[in-house]
C-alpha cells in the first residue's frame, strides 16, 4: 500500500490541463510507478529538468498570483481598517495612522471613541485575521505536502479538534473563573499534542501511509468528538455556550496581546516553511527519490510536523476553530500556479491572509452590529467551493486519488 | 441588502405581534374578567402594546421607546383598600406621585452588585384548597383538564413557574423543579432538567406528577410529544418574559391550579411591590443608556434588545436600553466590539455568573470594546443574580427594587408585604 503515497502526489503534481502530458495516461487510481516513471512527467515545475514551456508559464502565473494576492491583501487590509460600526471616515483612519507614526497629517477621528475603536478594536482584529489566516493556510500547504495527500488539513487530520478538546477541557474544569489566556494556552497545547499523536499513530515501520493517515485522522476526530461531547454534556449552560462558540471561531476577542503571542509563533512557522519548501518539492517525487537526492525524509517530516503544530495551535488558540482555510487555500493556489512548494507556500500564506480577512470583514459587517461566527462563513463558502474543486479536478484530470 | 439580511436572520415573529398597539384595553377590566382565555388574550394585547415594536420599525427604535412609554400611561395607578398603590409601569408610578429625590451627581459610578435582602418566598396563602377539576386552555391551543394538583412539576428556563406555584402557597405540592427555582423552600426538591436546558422525561415521569406546568423556553418537540403521550396533563404558558406578562402569567397558573382567588391576591401584591419599587426611581435619572450584556468568554458578547424583558426593566427604572437604541431587532444577538462602542452605553448590566465567568471586572474591561464607552470609563457595571433578573414572577418588585438601589444608590425601597 505504500505506493498510494506515490500516485496521489504524482497526479497532483502534473494536473494542469495545459500540460503537454497526455491527460489519458493518468487514469484514476493508476498505480504510482507508471505515472511517476513516465518521462513526460515534469515532476515539479521547479525541478530544473522540467519542460521549459510549462515551467515558464507556471512561473509567470506564480508571479501574477503573488502580485495579485499582495494587492488584494493591501486592498482588503485598507478596506477592513475603514469598515466597522463606529463611524470613522477613511480620511480619519489615514490621519490616525499618520499620527501614530509621528506625522501630523489628516484629520483625527471625530467620534469620541473613534481613536480607541481603531487602535483597541479594529486594527488588532485586522492584524490577527491576517496572521491567523496566513498560519492556517501555510499549515495546510505543509500538511498536504508532507503527507502527500490533498485531504490533509489541520481539521481533517484532527488537529483542530485536538485544540478544541484542550480549550473545552479548560473551559469546563476551570469553571466560571477561566481567563481567556488559559483557554488559548490549553488550545495551543491540545493542538500540539494531537499533531504529534497523529504523526506517531500514522507512522508505522518508518513510513507514513496515506490510508493510515486518513484513518488516523478519522479516529482522532472521532475520539476528540467524543471528548467534546462529554465536555459539552458535563458543562454548565454558560460553559456550554462558550464551547459551542469556540468551535465556530471568532476574531471578536482580538487584542494586541493576542497578536503579540500569535505573531511570533506564526512568523517562526512561516519562516520555517519557507526554508523547507525546496526539500518539500523533492519529497513530492516520492520518499525514495527524495532520499536519493539527499533529503533526510524522516527529519524533514518531523520538522514539518513541528511547524504545523506551531502554526495550527497559534491559529486556533485565540480564535477557535476556523474551518476550511487550511484546506482550500493551498488547493486554489495549486490550481493557478502548480504544485511547486516554492510558490505554493508563500502564495498560500498570502492567500490565507486574504481569505480570512475577507471572511472576517463579512462576519462583522454583513448584519449591522451583529457578530457572525467566522467558522460559519468560511465553511459556508469553503464547503461548496471545495466540492466545486473536486468536480472540476475530476472532470479535467481524472480526480485526485 | 442589510435589511434583507436582517429579515433572513430574524426569528419568526410570534403570531401575536402584528396586532395594532392601540388595541389594548384597560388592564383592570381585563383582570376581573379573567378566565384563562382572557388572560392569554391579555398577554397577547399587553405584549403587542408595550413591546418596542422591534418587528415593525427596527430602524427607528430610539424614538419608539418613549412613545411606548407614553402609551403605557393609559391607566392611572389603582388605589387599593389599604392605600398602597398598584402599578406596573414607571409612568403609572409617576402619575401616582412616585419618584424619589436623588441628585444624578450622587449616582454610583463604579461597579455595584444588585442584591436581595432575602431569597425566601413569601406565600400569599398557606396551602390553599384548590377547586378542582378545572379545564383551561393551554398556550398551544389545547383544552387541558386538571383534576389533581397534589404533585406539581413547574419547569421553565427562568424558574418563573416554580416561583409562582410557591408564591401561591402550593409549594408543598411541588415534586420536581428546574435549576433557577433554587430558593430555600425548593432546595430539597429534585431537579428534573438534565444537563442544562433540557427536560429529562424519565426523571419527570419517575416523580409521578399529576400536572406539569411548562413553557417553550425549555421544551423541545421530542419531550413535548413524550410528555403528552404519557397522559399526564401538560400545560403550556406564554413564554414571553416581559413586565406586562407578569400578572397574566400568575393568573393563568393560579387558574390552572384551581386557586384563582389566591392568584388575584398574588397579582395585587405583586403589582403593589412593583409600584413601590418604581416609586423609588429618582425623579431625574438622567436616562442612562444601559447595555444588558451576556458575557461568555472573551469572544461572545451577547447584547439584549427589544422583547427580551431586559429592555422592559431598563426602561422602567428610568434608563434607555442600548440594544434597542442601536436598532437591534432581536431579543439578543452576538454583537461586535464596535457595535458596543457606537452604542456608547452609560452603564452595563450583567449577570453575576457571567461576570465571574469572565474572571471579574478587570477581565471584563479587557474585552475589546467594553472599556471604550462611557460605562467602561466609569466602570459603571451593575451585576445581578441571573436566576432573578429575567424571571418576571411574583418577586419582580424585589428585582426592580434591587436594580433601582444598584443603579441610583438610593436606599432599597420598602416593599409592601401584602
Amino acid at each position: 500500500m505504500s505506493a498510494v503515497t506515490g500516485p496521489v502526489r504524482a497526479q497532483d503534481d502534473d494536473p494542469a490541463p495545459d500540460d503537454a502530458h497526455a491527460p489519458g495516461s493518468s487514469t484514476p487510481g493508476a498505480p504510482a510507478p507508471s505515472t511517476a516513471g513516465t518521462p513526460s512527467t515534469p515532476g515539479t515545475p521547479s525541478t530544473p529538468g522540467a519542460p521549459p514551456a510549462v515551467g515558464r508559464a507556471r512561473r509567470r502565473a506564480a508571479r501574477w498570483l503573488m502580485a495579485g494576492l499582495g494587492v488584494a491583501l493591501v486592498v482588503l487590509t485598507v478596506l477592513s481598517g475603514m469598515t466597522g460600526q463606529v463611524p470613522v471616515s477613511p480620511a480619519e483612519v489615514l490621519g490616525s495612522l499618520a499620527h501614530h507614526v509621528g506625522l501630523d497629517w489628516g484629520p483625527m477621528p471625530s467620534h469620541p471613541q473613534g481613536e480607541n475603536a481603531l487602535w483597541v478594536v479594529r486594527f488588532p482584529r485586522v492584524v490577527l485575521a491576517i496572521v491567523v489566516g496566513a498560519a492556517l493556510a501555510c499549515s495546510g500547504a505543509l500538511m498536504q505536502g508532507v503527507f502527500g495527500n490533498p485531504l490533509a488539513e489541520p481539521g481533517v487530520i484532527g488537529v483542530s479538534s485536538g485544540a478544541a478538546v484542550g480549550a473545552c477541557a479548560v473551559i469546563v474544569t476551570a469553571g466560571a473563573l477561566v481567563p481567556g489566556t488559559w483557554v488559548a494556552a490549553a488550545a495551543f497545547v491540545g493542538g500540539l499534542v494531537t499533531t504529534f499523536v497523529v504523526y506517531a499513530l500514522a507512522r508505522a515501520g518508518g513510513r507514513t501511509e496515506v490510508v493510515t493517515l486518513v484513518l488516523t485522522g478519522i479516529a482522532v476526530n472521532a475520539f476528540a468528538g467524543g471528548l467534546l461531547a462529554f465536555f459539552t454534556f458535563v458543562a454548565d449552560p454558560a460553559a456550554r455556550e462558550q464551547i459551542v462558540f469556540w468551535q465556530l471561531g471568532s476574531l471578536g476577542g482580538a487584542t494586541w496581546q493576542s497578536v503579540a503571542v500569535v505573531l511570533p509563533i506564526a512568523v517562526v512557522g512561516v519562516a520555517g516553511a519557507m526554508l523547507v519548501r525546496r526539500k518539500m518539492d523533492l519529497l513530492a517525487l516520492g520518499e525514495r527519490a527524495a532520499h536519493h537526492l539527499g533529503v533526510d525524509v524522516e527529519r524533514l517530516r518531523q520538522l514539518v510536523i513541528v511547524l504545523v503544530a506551531l502554526l495550527v495551535s497559534a491559529g486556533t488558540a485565540f480564535t477557535g476553530i476556523i474551518a476550511f482555510v487550511g484546506l482550500v487555500v493551498p488547493h486554489l493556489v495549486r490550481m493557478v500556479c502548480g504544485p511547486s512548494h516554492r510558490t505554493l507556500i508563500p502564495a498560500s500564506v498570502l492567500g490565507g491572509a486574504v481569505v480570512l480577512l475577507a471572511a472576517d470583514l463579512l462576519a462583522r459587517n454583513v448584519v449591522a452590529n451583529v457578530e457572525l461566527p467566522l467558522g460559519m462563513i468560511t465553511s459556508l463558502v469553503g464547503g461548496p467551493f471545495f466540492f466545486y474543486l473536486l468536480r472540476r479536478t475530476r472532470s479535467r484530470q481524472g480526480g485526485w486519488a | 441588502m442589510r435589511h434583507a439580511a436582517r429579515a433572513a436572520l430574524r426569528p419568526s415573529a410570534p403570531p401575536t405581534r402584528p396586532l395594532p398597539p392601540g388595541s389594548a384595553v384597560p388592564r383592570r377590566s381585563r383582570r376581573t374578567a379573567a378566565g384563562l382565555v382572557g388572560a392569554g388574550l391579555a398577554v397577547v394585547l399587553a405584549v403587542s402594546a408595550c413591546s418596542p415594536l422591534p418587528y415593525e420599525a427596527p430602524a427607528t427604535a430610539e424614538p419608539t421607546v418613549t412613545e411606548d412609554a407614553e402609551q403605557a400611561t393609559a391607566t392611572p395607578a389603582d388605589e387599593t383598600p389599604d392605600g398602597a398603590t398598584a402599578c406596573t409601569t414607571l409612568e403609572e408610578s409617576r402619575a401616582g406621585g412616585g419618584g424619589s429625590d436623588a441628585d444624578p451627581a450622587s449616582f454610583p459610578t463604579g461597579p455595584t452588585t444588585a442584591t436581595f435582602a432575602e431569597d425566601a418566598i413569601d406565600p400569599i396563602a398557606d396551602a390553599p384548597a384548590p377547586a378542582l377539576p378545572v379545564t383551561v386552555e393551554s398556550a398551544d391551543g389545547r383544552d387541558v383538564e386538571v383534576t389533581d394538583v397534589s404533585r406539581i412539576i413547574p419547569v421553565d428556563l427562568y424558574g418563573t413557574l416554580g416561583e409562582i406555584v410557591y408564591s401561591l402557597g402550593l409549594g408543598d405540592n411541588v415534586v420536581g423543579r428546574d435549576l433557577p427555582t433554587g430558593f430555600p423552600e425548593a432546595a430539597d426538591v429534585p431537579v428534573v432538567t438534565g444537563a442544562g436546558h433540557q427536560l429529562d422525561v424519565e426523571a419527570i415521569l419517575g416523580l409521578d406528577p399529576s400536572v406539569i406546568l411548562t413553557d417553550a423556553t425549555i421544551l423541545t418537540d421530542d419531550v413535548r410529544s413524550q410528555l403528552e403521550q404519557s397522559g399526564v396533563p401538560v400545560l403550556y404558558f406564554d413564554e414571553a418574559r416581559t413586565l406586562d406578562g407578569v400578572d397574566d402569567r400568575i393568573l393563568a397558573v393560579a387558574t390552572a391550579l384551581g386557586v384563582p382567588a389566591e392568584g388575584e391576591a398574588l397579582v395585587e401584591r405583586t403589582d403593589r411591590q412593583i409600584c413601590a419599587a418604581l416609586d423609588a426611581v429618582p425623579t431625574d435619572t438622567g436616562t442612562p443608556r444601559v447595555a444588558f450584556l451576556y458575557l461568555r468568554g472573551a469572544n461572545i458578547k451577547m447584547l439584549f434588545g427589544p422583547g427580551s424583558g431586559a429592555d422592559d426593566l431598563v426602561r422602567e427604572i428610568g434608563g434607555e436600553d442600548a440594544g434597542t437604541a442601536i436598532g437591534l431587532d432581536r431579543e439578543y444577538a452576538p454583537v461586535t466590539s464596535e457595535a458596543i462602542i457606537s452604542a456608547a452605553p452609560d452603564a452595563y448590566l450583567v449577570m453575576t455568573d457571567g461576570l465571574e465567568s469572565m474572571g471579574g471586572l478587570d477581565a471584563m474591561m479587557a474585552i475589546p470594546g467594553l472599556a471604550q464607552t462611557p460605562a467602561g470609563e466609569d466602570r459603571r457595571v451593575v451585576d445581578m443574580d441571573g436566576s432573578r433578573l429575567l424571571t418576571f414572577g411574583p418577586r419582580t418588585g424585589a428585582t426592580i427594587a434591587a436594580l433601582v438601589e444598584a443603579f441610583y444608590g438610593v436606599p432599597a425601597p420598602e416593599l409592601p408585604a401584602s
